[in-house]
C-alpha cells in the first residue's frame, strides 16, 4: 500500500518533468537563476535533475536533495514555459517522495509544522513566542533571541514563503449578494505578525457585511510545501467543517486563499471528502477579489505614491492582478514598479538555507521599489510583507511597507 | 579525464567558483534542447565559465596541450546537440561574457560579447532606434554567440535574412589559444578569405567565438499583422509567392498546416473551421501608416485571388498579439499531441514548399505517422514534426525511416538538411547525402587546418 502510494507520486513527478523539452525559456525568468546562474539552479536544471533521478541517471545524494529544495515555487517558470511544465508541483511532489522515503520531513519542518497545527500554540506565538523556544525553533532561526518584533518576522520567514500551490486557481464564481454569510479566515502569519492589518481587514469587511470570525486552523501551506501532506489533509478536514455554514470565506493572506482554493484537488480521490472539499474551495475568496466584486471603494484617498508588490500566490497562483491595483489606484497615486510580480525571495526555509541568495533577490526588489519613486509599497501576504519591511529598513526610510488593508 | 593538476591550472585562470566538477553540475551541462536522450548523460569532465577572451585563450592553450575536448555552450537552447559535450572534456560556458562593448551609432554597428542574450542586444539597439532583425524562436533566452555559431534564422528571415547577414566581424579563440580577429566595420572588405563567414555557422568546431561585430538597420516605424485562412495549402503558398513577386516583402510569412492549426485550437480552446487546410500569419512593417495600409490592401487583394476563406487585419496591438499567439503556441501545442516529437528543420527552394509538404503527407501515410508541418513559408524553411510514441513496438523504426525519407525528399527537390538549427549530432548521418564526399572532405580539410588535434566539439557535423 505504502509502496503503491510512493510509486504513484513518483509517476506523477515523472509525467510532469518529462514534458520539459529543455528549450531554456525559463532561464531568464527564474529569480534563483538570476542570482545563481548555474544550470542546476534553473527550472530547466531542476526538472532534468528530477527526470534523471526517476530514470536512474542520478542517485539521491545530498546535493540532489538540496537542488530540489532550491526552488521558490514561485511559478515564474510555469507562466513563461511554452509547454506549461509545472515545475513547482514537481518539486513539491519529489520533496514529499523524499520525505516518505526517509521516514518524514526534516526535523525543522516537522517542528514548525507541528506548532502551526495547534491553534493554541499559534495564539501563544502571537503573544510572546515562548513556544518558539519550547519547540527549539530559536536554534533554527538566525539571531534566535533578538528582540521580539524582529524574531517574529524571522520566524514566519522560516516556513512557507512563495510555495506550493499547484496550477492556477480559477477565479471565484461566487456572487456577493448581501444575504450571503461571510466568514473571515485568519491566517497564522497575519495573526502572529500583523494583527493591526487584521483589524483593518475586518473593519473594511464590516462596511459591507457582518463577517463571522472563525477560530480556524492553519491553511496547511507550510506543511504541504515540505512533505507533511498527512498533517495538511487533517487540518484541511477540520477547516472544511469549521466553515461548513459560510457562503463565502475571505482571507487577506494570498497564501492562505491560494492554498484553500486548492484543497479540492487534494481530495479528488477521496469519496468521503471530495464533495465537501469542492464546496469549500469554491467559496474561498481573496480579500481584493471580494472587494472588487462587492464594488468597495477605499475609505480615504492619500496623496502618497503607492506601488504594489504582487505576491506569487495572488497573481501567479490565483490570477488576481487587476483587483488590488484598481483598489490602490482609487486609494492614492499608484505607480507600477518594474518586476512587480517577481518573487521577493521570502521563501521561508529558503531564507534559512540560503540567506545570501534570498537577500540578493530582495535587493533587486528594493531597487525596483526605489526606482518607482513610491513612498509606500503595498502587498497582501504576510511573508511578502516581512520581506518588504526588511527592504524598507534597508532603504533607509525611502519607503514604507503596508498590508493592503491598511491603505484602502 | 582531466587530472587534478590541470583542473588546478584552470581554476587559477577563471577562479574556483567558475569551474564546476561535481556530478550534479556536470549533469546540468550534459544536455541541450535537442531530442538526444537525456540518459546516459553526456557529462563534461569539467564546466569552465570564463569571463574574458584572455581567460578563454588560456584555457584553450591548456586544453590543446593536453588533448582535452572543448565544447562551447551559450544557453544550451540548440535543437541539434551542438553544445552537448559528446566526448566529455570541458564544457566551455560563455554565459558570463555578457558585455555590450560598443554601440557605434554612426556606422550603425554594435560590438558584443558572445554571452549576451539576443533579446538584450535587440532591446539595447531598439532604444536607439536601431534594429537587429534576426529573431530565432529562442531569441528571448539564447545567446548571440550561439546564434552566430549555428547561424540561426528566425521568422523575419524572409525580408531581413539570417544571423550571417548581420555579422561583420568576429573575435575567435583558436584551438591552440591564438586570438584571431576577422572582418571589421568596413562594409566592403575583400582582403583575404572571408573567415567571418567561415566561422559563422561552424558549430563550435573551428574556434570559440568570443566577440561579434553586428550590422544594424534603422528600426521600422510601424508594424501590423494579418491572418489568412485557406481551404487549400497550394493557394496559401501561391499567395505568398505572388506577394513576393509583386515586390511586397513581408517581415515574416509563417505557414501552418491543418494538424498544427487544430492542435493550437484545442490547446487554446478556440474554434477553427475544420475546412481550413492552411493558415498564414504575416507581419508587415513600414515607415508610415499609409504604406502599411497599402501593403495590407495589396496582400488582401492577392489572397482573395487565391480563394482566402478568412482574412483578418489586426486593428489593435492586442489583436496582433492574439494572432501571433497562435503561431507561438504552435510548437508546444504540436508537441503535446504525442509523447515524443521529432522536430526537423529542412529548407527547400521557396517554389517547392507546397510540393515538399505534399511529399511529407505521402510519407506520413506510408508510415502511418502523424506529421505536423509548419514553417517559414516566405523563405522555404519548414519544420515537419513527426509525432510518435516510441513505446509502441516498431514505431521507432518507422519514425527513423520516415525521417530518412523526409531528408531524401528535401534533397530531391533541391533543398537541404537544415535551414537554421545546424547539423550537430542529430543530422550527422545525412551530411554526405547532402554535400557529397567531396563536400564533406572539404569540410574536413578546413577543420584539419584550424583544429589539427580535433579537440573542438568532436563528434559533430560529420
Amino acid at each position: 500500500m505504502k509502496d503503491e502510494k510512493k510509486e504513484k507520486l513518483l509517476e506523477e513527478v515523472r509525467s510532469i518533468v518529462s514534458q520539459c523539452d529543455r528549450c531554456g525559456s525559463c532561464l531568464p525568468v527564474c529569480p534563483l537563476f538570476g542570482v545563481k546562474d548555474v544550470e542546476a539552479s534553473s527550472a530547466r536544471g531542476k526538472n532534468n535533475i528530477v527526470r534523471a533521478l526517476t530514470q536512474g541517471g542520478l542517485d539521491l545524494t545530498p546535493d540532489v536533495l538540496a537542488a530540489v529544495n532550491f526552488c521558490l515555487l514561485c511559478r515564474a517558470c510555469v507562466n513563461t514555459c511554452p509547454s506549461k511544465v509545472k515545475t513547482d508541483e514537481a518539486m513539491m511532489a519529489i520533496r514529499q517522495h523524499f520525505a516518505d522515503q526517509q521516514g518524514g520531513a526534516g526535523v525543522k519542518y516537522k517542528a514548525m509544522g507541528g506548532m502551526l497545527k495547534s491553534r493554541a500554540l499559534v495564539k501563544m506565538a502571537s503573544g510572546s513566542l515562548k513556544v518558539m523556544r519550547k519547540v527549539g525553533l530559536n536554534r533554527l532561526v538566525p539571531g534566535g533571541m533578538v528582540p521580539d518584533q524582529f524574531t517574529r518576522k524571522q520566524f514566519l520567514a522560516a516556513f512557507a514563503g512563495p510555495a506550493a500551490l499547484g496550477s492556477q486557481a480559477p477565479a471565484s464564481t461566487v456572487s456577493v449578494s448581501p444575504d450571503k454569510k461571510v466568514a473571515y479566515f485568519q491566517g497564522c502569519g497575519m495573526r502572529m505578525m500583523f494583527p493591526e492589518a487584521v483589524s483593518n481587514t475586518l473593519a473594511i469587511l464590516r462596511t459591507i457585511t457582518e463577517p463571522k470570525v472563525v477560530d480556524n486552523l492553519c491553511c496547511g501551506l507550510p506543511h504541504v510545501a515540505h512533505g507533511l501532506r498527512k498533517e495538511f489533509l487533517e487540518m484541511a478536514k477540520e477547516n472544511i467543517l469549521l466553515f461548513a455554514d459560510a457562503d463565502i470565506v475571505i482571507s487577506d493572506c494570498a497564501s492562505c486563499s491560494g492554498t484553500l482554493k486548492h484543497i479540492a484537488g487534494y481530495f479528488k480521490n477521496d469519496p468521503e471528502w471530495k464533495e465537501r472539499a469542492e464546496a469549500f474551495s469554491a467559496k474561498i475568496m481573496d480579500l481584493t477579489e471580494y472587494l472588487a466584486k462587492a464594488g468597495y471603494q477605499p475609505r480615504q484617498r492619500t496623496n502618497a505614491t503607492i506601488t504594489f508588490h504582487e505576491p506569487c500566490h495572488l497573481g501567479k497562483g490565483q490570477g488576481i492582478k487587476k483587483q488590488p491595483r484598481d483598489l490602490l489606484k482609487a486609494a492614492g497615486n499608484y505607480v507600477e514598479m518594474d518586476g512587480s510580480d517577481t518573487c521577493c525571495g521570502g521563501a521561508g526555509s529558503f531564507y534559512i538555507d540560503y540567506p545570501d541568495i534570498s537577500a540578493k533577490i530582495l535587493d533587486k526588489k528594493r531597487q525596483n521599489i526605489e526606482n518607482s519613486g513610491a513612498q509606500i509599497v503595498v502587498t497582501e501576504c504576510p511573508i511578502c510583507l516581512v520581506q518588504m519591511n526588511k527592504a524598507a529598513n534597508k532603504s533607509g526610510g525611502k519607503f514604507r511597507a503596508m498590508h493592503i488593508s491598511q491603505i484602502i | 579525464m582531466i587530472t587534478n593538476e590541470i583542473k588546478e591550472k584552470i581554476r587559477a585562470i577563471v577562479g574556483p567558483e567558475n569551474t564546476l566538477d561535481s556530478n550534479l553540475d556536470r549533469f546540468g551541462y550534459s544536455y541541450d534542447s535537442s531530442f538526444i536522450a537525456l540518459l546516459p548523460a553526456n557529462k563534461p569532465d569539467l564546466v569552465v565559465r570564463p569571463l574574458t577572451t584572455a581567460e578563454v585563450s588560456a584555457v584553450m592553450k591548456i586544453a590543446n596541450e593536453n588533448n582535452i575536448p572543448v565544447t562551447a555552450r551559450g544557453a544550451a537552447s540548440g535543437r541539434t546537440g551542438g553544445s552537448i559535450p559528446l566526448s566529455g572534456g570541458i564544457s566551455l560556458s560563455l554565459d558570463r561574457m555578457t558585455n555590450i562593448i560598443e554601440l557605434d551609432e554612426q556606422n550603425m554597428m554594435v560590438t558584443v560579447e558572445a554571452g549576451v542574450r539576443t533579446i538584450d542586444l535587440y532591446n539595447f539597439c531598439a532604444e536607439k532606434g536601431l534594429f537587429y532583425p534576426p529573431d530565432p524562436a529562442s531569441w528571448k533566452f539564447s545567446t548571440i554567440g550561439g546564434n552566430v555559431a549555428e547561424n540561426a534564422g528566425g521568422m523575419r528571415a524572409v525580408k531581413y535574412g539570417v544571423t550571417a547577414n548581420y555579422v561583420m566581424g568576429l573575435e575567435v579563440v583558436l584551438a591552440d589559444g591564438t586570438i584571431l580577429q576577422t572582418g571589421g566595420k568596413a562594409i566592403k572588405n575583400v582582403t583575404g578569405y572571408n573567415l567571418t563567414s567561415l566561422f559563422t555557422g561552424s558549430e563550435g568546431t573551428l574556434g570559440i567565438i568570443t566577440k561579434i561585430i553586428l550590422r544594424l538597420i534603422p528600426m521600422p516605424k510601424v508594424r501590423n499583422t494579418l491572418q489568412l485562412m485557406f481551404p487549400s495549402l497550394d493557394d496559401a503558398c501561391a499567395t505568398i509567392h505572388k506577394m513576393l513577386q509583386a515586390g511586397i516583402v513581408p517581415a515574416s510569412a509563417e505557414l501552418m498546416d491543418k494538424i498544427g492549426l487544430q492542435a493550437v485550437a484545442r490547446h487554446r480552446k478556440i474554434d477553427i473551421d475544420p475546412a481550413t487546410e492552411a493558415c498564414v500569419v504575416i507581419e508587415i512593417d513600414a515607415d508610415d501608416e499609409a504604406n502599411l495600409e497599402k501593403q495590407a490592401q495589396q496582400i488582401s487583394a492577392i489572397a482573395r485571388e487565391f480563394h482566402v476563406s478568412e482574412l483578418r487585419i489586426a486593428k489593435t496591438f492586442q489583436e496582433s498579439e492574439d494572432i501571433w499567439a497562435i503561431r507561438r503556441g504552435l510548437s508546444s501545442a504540436v508537441g503535446a499531441m504525442a509523447p515524443t516529437r521529432f522536430g526537423e528543420d529542412i529548407s527547400v527552394p521557396r517554389s517547392e514548399f507546397p510540393e515538399m509538404v505534399r511529399r511529407i503527407r505521402k510519407i506520413s501515410e506510408k508510415y502511418d505517422l502523424v506529421i505536423a508541418v509548419y514553417g517559414h513559408a516566405g523563405d522555404g524553411n519548414l519544420h515537419p514534426s513527426v509525432l510518435c510514441d516510441l513505446t509502441i513496438p516498431g514505431e521507432e523504426e518507422r519514425v527513423h525511416k520516415a525521417v530518412d525519407e523526409i531528408f531524401a525528399e528535401a534533397l530531391a527537390v533541391g533543398g537541404t538538411l537544415s535551414g537554421e538549427h545546424g547539423i550537430g549530432i542529430t543530422k550527422r548521418p545525412y551530411i554526405t547525402n547532402a554535400l557529397g564526399e567531396a563536400g564533406v572532405n572539404a569540410l574536413k580539410a578546413v577543420k584539419q587546418a584550424f583544429d589539427p588535434k580535433g579537440i573542438l566539439n568532436p563528434g559533430k557535423i560529420w
